[in-house]
């Protein structure tokens, strides 16, 4: 069905993985294309500690956003999976495994994230 | 982009089973191993198999599975347990996250998924 003639997909699931280095740290990407969704994993150590899931809904204008992993008083997957959700149109999973003090390096991290959506559209 | 390497590492592959296309991604965390397995390019289904500090007889630990997101019925938690279980026995008793997307969940394709989920070994 969704197999071309030569055993190639048509829709297939692609990774993307880029970094960058905020004050003083290294923080990497990881994003899974998926149809009409994508995953990605924000850390700077290969921890999966939390992960939101968020997608838009059509009776109410912020998307719905729902953390099935982790510490429920972290805010930041969540947050940032709605933002990414209501940006892309797309069901949203985020995982954001950096510490939670630090609210200027999710802005960071959000940017970045925006600019490679920007730079590379088709991998998300 | 800076050129840091990736810290992530991951492995696809793809297979026709009883003619319904499968995609199988298997990504490596240091706390658990994310699989996903799709017959809708989706993640459908999330549910986590972790090892119990209970053990079975020949004492090895026993796994539980929860379903995370999605529709919690009992063929969600045997289709996690078979598919799951010996991934994390191998991972040295890593939990496990699995998003689940079947159109066929038959003995038969369960089998041939445990297949494909081997030849992307990142544990």
């Amino acid at each position: 069905m969704s197999e071309a003639q030569n055993g190639e997909l048509r829709d297939p699931i692609s990774v993307h993985n880029f970094s960058e280095r905020f004050m003083e740290q290294t923080v990497h990407f990881h994003v899974m294309k998926l149809s009409g969704a994508f995953f990605i994993w924000v850390g700077s150590s290969p921890l999966l500690s939390n992960l939101a899931v968020s997608m838009s809904s059509k009776y109410d204008s912020m998307p719905l956003s729902t953390l099935v992993m982790g510490d429920p008083s972290d805010t930041a997957p969540n947050s940032l999976a709605q933002r990414l959700a209501k940006k892309t149109k797309k069901q949203v999973f985020v995982s954001y495994s950096l510490p939670m003090t630090d609210s200027s390096l999710s802005l960071l991290v959000e940017n970045r994230i925006k600019k490679e959506l920007e730079l590379h559209p088709g991998k998300f | 982009m800076s050129a840091a390497e990736p810290i992530i590492s991951s492995r696809q592959t793809h297979k026709e089973i009883n003619g319904i296309t499968t995609q199988v991604v298997c990504t490596e965390f240091s706390n658990y191993i994310f699989i996903v397995i799709t017959q809708y390019g989706k993640i459908g289904t999330l549910v986590s198999v972790t090892p119990e500090s209970r053990c079975d007889d020949f004492s090895n630990p026993m796994f539980s599975t929860k379903v995370l997101l999605g529709k919690d019925e009992p063929l969600t938690h045997v289709c996690g347990k078979n598919l799951g279980t010996f991934v994390s026995q191998e991972a040295g008793n890593r939990p496990i996250l699995l998003g689940l997307a079947l159109k066929d969940s038959s003995v038969d394709a369960i089998k041939q998924m445990k297949e494909l989920i081997k030849s992307c070994k990142v544990w």
